[in-house]
């Protein structure tokens, strides 16, 4: 039984190994004679066993026109296999873009399929392994998009493996499939996990030294606008001279932003140490306050926003991870 | 349940409209009931999709499938035999159809409507009827095609062509094989069509019975002479020679009325060409075989019995062919054993007496049995007898006396039964032969189209050392019957297909009718002698004159290549795509005419749109102007369309622009 499923297991991997350097990963893919494999469905082995006893009776009842229809219906089973492909081939599967998520949440990754000619193309069957499925026409538009929801499990990049696109029409008897590795990747951040307090405060700087902060009364200095400034926070006097755009920076002091640090949590493993982190950002970013992130060899200076957030998120998520890999 | 999976409304509607057309050629062999079921079904699985009712529950599906079995029992007597099985494949085709919810019962109710579509071939395979299971194939796949297309909630005929389109596709990689395919003998026995009524002359024949078939216009059997066709007086189709009286009814014998040793026929002696024909006979659910006398087949599977016709020893249920050599003047019996000449010569001796007395009484004027025949055949033609096909009943008692000395009138079955009975009375061995008589010329493929109203009966008298001899009554009585057929002989009494007013055959005197019934039973000849009939000699034979030689890998390089030669250009069609107007081709048109222009003067500028182009040329080409607008308008409305909406129309437009720019021809200056 074992032994048996090894070989198995062997074989799957084998294929996974031919089917990768067949097909390699790309942002886009256009599928030719390549990358497309036919095969009868499991209705196709049934219509078969139909033909044979169709075939029998023709056979016991020495009936030329039974003869004839069986030999129609086995030819129509032939001409499927062109009209079977011909729904498959000449399509191109981009990748669109890729929802960021945190461990167990479900990413949403979009994929855009697109004819090359002005052929229409039915019910096209598109899945990653574990994801949900989506199924599209390509009728009266030359492209549609489509989300397909995939759980994601590790910190990182995650990449929910080879696509899937299938179909059986026009009649069923055949499956024409592909399985497309597109370069598409979600993002996926370490899982938050709490802890009671934050321990230590790092704060390396002089108490006194002014770190410009949002949402603190003492003005501190102008600088040039940026996208997301608060209107009241404009100088308009300014503006009003012909100065251009500036926002009025207001100083906080430096033990008020707050310093997230990899050396916060001493005796913690990388991903315990990421993960209190991550909580630690959500908790600020709740709260609006400043926090700067440190971790060995990046630092992010001090901030508050989506944006900021993200930036965080991101260096949580992909640090120690080297390039894009998929798990295996 | 994946909802994708699940049954459309379009394809639900194409699958209860190919659920009609299956079950109507069918409908005349199945109990009404069936088709009750059918519709019941039908409008269950309509409110189902409604939301009005629910799929059937597991016991009320059981219980149908109990009392559809129960009530094919009870309405055939039997589940075995083919009509029983149709019954219960069209009542399970109407139950399925009420669970029908998912893909995968889908195909389980298509495969099948495509095995029910092979049945309707059982009973016939006629152009009609193929050109019909066609349609029927061709909406079964419609159906299939269209539970494969998501998302189509309107019913749309999109589907069809496509079906229509694969159907066509895969016609000539069919006809391939169904030549190539080795044709081989039945594997087991399979049930028979018990309940099809029997057609033709029958083995046993009362007064009334042949008349019976003489309203009919339907086709017995086609001949096709090699050479000339005899006249149509010696056309004597003889089918079954009945020796036995019982019961005021004349019948053949049977196997077991034959002593061992005179089951065979005696071999008869042949000089001279045979006439060579073959027919094709129509199914008739009977043994006999059609043939003129004496006649011998090279046909596997014909048989000759005892008094010189041939059968089969399988039921005619599907058309027959079979090939004849007929020597016309050989002597069959010179001498007649004892045992024969006591059976052709018993007689019940109670009945007929007044026709028995006559009978003795012109025997003992005549001087030997020839004269007598004569005499007899003279009776007939001096008295006034006349033909016809709805003669007066007869009693049951004694009706040759009544109808010799009473009623007078009578079709060829009154006179062949009368007429031996007068031979058996006189001591000459004598008996009836059934068949037909006649047949019509199909000018169109000389072919002899032989009818039921063409069935006959005549008499056989025995004559020292002229062995058996044909005597025909009938043309004692009416001449035209033989010379000229049926229609003729009844001209006086008009009876001549009464009973059938749309039968193509009334209407022989309007030509073009007649041309055209001719066609179509020449097209019909043709299709029965190549298609229904071919079978392994014929297979061996066409294959061996194509191929030179029957070898395997012949074949199957022939199968190859021919498959070849029809894929590859559906393939390059299809993977082409549809009769997109190339980028190129818009380009090379508007190059075309800004060649035109600049031969003319007006050379267009690099970076000047078509628009500018076109203005400038029109301010200097005043006498083309509209001409110069009309071909940009169109090169844009081209070249700047979206992929989708060029499609409609494209080509036209395309077409259109061509002509225009081949035709402009800017003034010079």
């Amino acid at each position: 039984m074992t032994a048996r499923r090894g070989f198995r297991q062997g074989l799957r991997k084998r294929f996974r190994e031919w089917v990768n350097r067949r097909i390699p990963a790309a942002r886009s893919v256009t599928l030719d004679q390549r990358r497309i494999f036919i095969f009868p469905s499991r209705t196709g082995l049934f219509f078969t066993i139909c033909l044979i006893v169709m075939l029998m009776t023709a056979i016991n009842y020495q009936n030329n026109m039974s003869y004839a229809l069986t030999f129609l219906l086995c030819t129509l089973f032939v001409v499927a296999i062109l009209h079977t492909y011909a729904n498959l081939s000449g399509l191109t599967i981009r990748a669109v873009r890729a929802t960021p998520v945190f461990p167990g949440q479900q990413s949403e990754f979009s994929i855009q399929i697109e004819r090359g000619g002005e052929r229409e193309h039915f019910a096209l069957h598109v899945q990653w392994p574990d994801s949900s499925s989506g199924m599209v026409n390509l009728v009266d538009q030359d492209a549609v998009q489509v989300q397909l929801r995939v759980t994601a499990r590790k910190r990182g990049w995650f990449s929910p493996g080879r696509l899937l696109l299938e179909s059986t029409y026009p009649l069923g008897l055949l499956r024409c499939w592909t399985w497309v590795d597109l370069d598409l990747y979600a993002m996926v951040y370490p899982r938050p996990l709490p802890t009671d307090e934050l321990p230590g405060f790092a704060t390396d700087q002089p108490d006194g030294a002014a770190v410009p902060s949002v949402g603190s009364d003492d003005f501190y200095g102008f600088r040039e606008y940026r996208h997301g400034d608060s209107l009241r926070q404009l100088y308009w006097k300014g503006l009003a001279r012909g100065q251009g755009l500036q926002t009025k920076q207001y100083g906080a002091y430096a033990s008020r932003s707050v310093w997230l640090d990899w050396e916060m949590f001493p005796g913690a493993g990388v991903e315990q140490r990421l993960s209190y982190l991550c909580h630690w950002v959500l908790q600020f970013e709740k709260r609006n306050e400043e926090y700067g992130l440190r971790l060995p060899g990046l630092v992010i200076e001090a901030g508050v926003g989506e944006r900021h957030r993200d930036r965080v998120l991101q260096a949580l998520a992909l640090y120690g991870v080297e390039g894009r890999s998929r798990e295996t | 349940m994946k909802p994708d999976q699940q049954i459309s409304r379009n394809a639900l509607v194409w699958i209860i409209i190919s659920m009609f057309t299956l079950v109507a050629p069918h409908a005349g062999r199945i109990p009404v009931w069936v088709l009750a079921v059918y519709i019941f079904a039908a409008i269950w699985r309509i409110m189902v999709f409604q939301g009005r009712w629910s799929f059937p529950g597991r016991w009320v599906k059981a219980g149908l499938i109990v009392s559809g079995f129960a009530g094919i029992y009870f309405s055939y007597g039997s589940l075995l035999g083919l009509e029983p099985t149709i019954a219960l494949l069209l009542t399970a085709f109407a139950l399925k159809l009420m669970e029908l919810n998912q893909r995968k019962d889908g195909y389980v109710l298509l495969f099948l409507a495509y095995f029910i579509c092979i049945t309707e071939f059982l009973f016939s395979q006629e152009l009609p009827v193929v050109v019909y299971s066609m349609l029927n194939v061709t909406l079964v796949t419609t159906a299939l095609i269209a539970m494969h297309r998501p998302g189509e909630h309107q019913f749309n005929r999109k589907s069809i062509r496509l079906a229509a389109v694969m159907l066509l596709q895969a016609l000539p990689l069919m006809v391939v094989l169904f030549f190539l395919f080795p044709r081989i003998g039945p594997l087991w026995s399979v049930p028979l069509k018990s309940h099809t009524a029997k057609t033709g002359v029958s083995d046993f024949m009362k007064p009334g019975d042949i008349s019976r078939l003489g309203k009919s216009d339907e086709v017995a059997f086609r001949v096709q002479f090699e050479g000339e066709i005899p006249p149509q007086s010696e056309l004597y189709w003889r089918g079954l020679v009945m020796s036995k009286l019982e019961d005021g009814a004349w019948r053949s014998l049977r196997y077991y009325d034959l002593p061992p040793d005179q089951r065979r026929p005696r071999p008869v002696q042949t000089d001279g060409d045979p006439l060579l024909y073959q027919v094709i006979l129509e199914p008739t659910q009977q043994h006999w075989l059609y043939s003129l006398r004496y006649a011998s087949s090279p046909s596997p599977g014909v048989l000759a019995s005892a008094d010189y016709v041939l059968f089969s020893p399988a039921e005619l249920e599907d058309e027959r062919l079979y090939k004849v050599q007929t020597w016309p003047g050989a002597i069959l019996e010179p001498t007649l054993s004892d045992w024969r000449r006591e059976l052709e010569l018993s007689l019940p001796s109670t009945e007929n007496p007044r026709t028995l007395a006559l009978a003795r009484q012109l025997r003992a004027e005549a001087e030997d049995p020839q004269a007598y025949v004569d005499m007899v055949l003279a009776r007939f033609t001096r008295e006034p007898f006349t033909y016809s096909l709805n003669p007066r009943l007869l009693p049951a008692e004694n009706a040759t006396d009544a109808f010799m000395f009473e009623t007078l009138t009578g079709f060829c079955e009154h006179y062949a039964a009368a007429f031996v009975l007068m031979m058996r009375a006189a001591g000459v061995p004598a008996r009836v032969v059934a068949g037909y008589q006649g047949g019509e010329v199909n000018p169109v493929n000389r072919t002899v189209l032989v009818h039921q109203f063409d069935a006959h009966a005549w008499a056989e008298v025995w004559l020292e050392g002229r062995g058996w001899v044909r005597v025909d009554p009938t043309a004692a009585v009416s001449p035209e019957r033989i010379e000229w057929g049926l229609e003729r002989a009844l001209a006086m009494e008009g009876s001549f297909l009464r009973e059938s007013p749309l039968s193509l055959i009334r209407y022989r005197s309007v030509a073009w009718v007649n041309t055209l019934r001719l066609r179509y039973d020449a097209l019909t000849y043709r299709w029965q002698l190549w298609v229904i009939g071919f079978d392994r000699d014929q297979q061996f034979q066409l294959l061996n004159r194509v191929f030179d030689g029957i070898s395997v890998r012949k074949f199957v390089l022939a199968l190859i290549g021919t498959w070849i030669l029809v894929l590859v250009p559906i393939a390059f069609s299809l993977l082409r795509g549809r009769s997109r107007p190339a980028e190129s081709e818009i380009q090379r048109c508007y190059l075309l005419f800004c060649d035109k222009l600049a031969r003319a003067g007006v050379i267009r500028a690099p970076g000047e749109t078509p628009d500018q182009f076109s203005a400038r040329a029109v301010r200097s080409l005043r006498s083309s102007s509209g001409q110069i607008e009309r071909i940009t308008r169109l090169y844009g409305e081209l070249a700047y369309r979206g992929t989708s909406e060029r499609r409609a129309g494209a080509s036209a437009s395309l077409t259109e622009l061509r002509r225009l720019v081949r035709g402009f021809h800017p003034a010079q200056g």
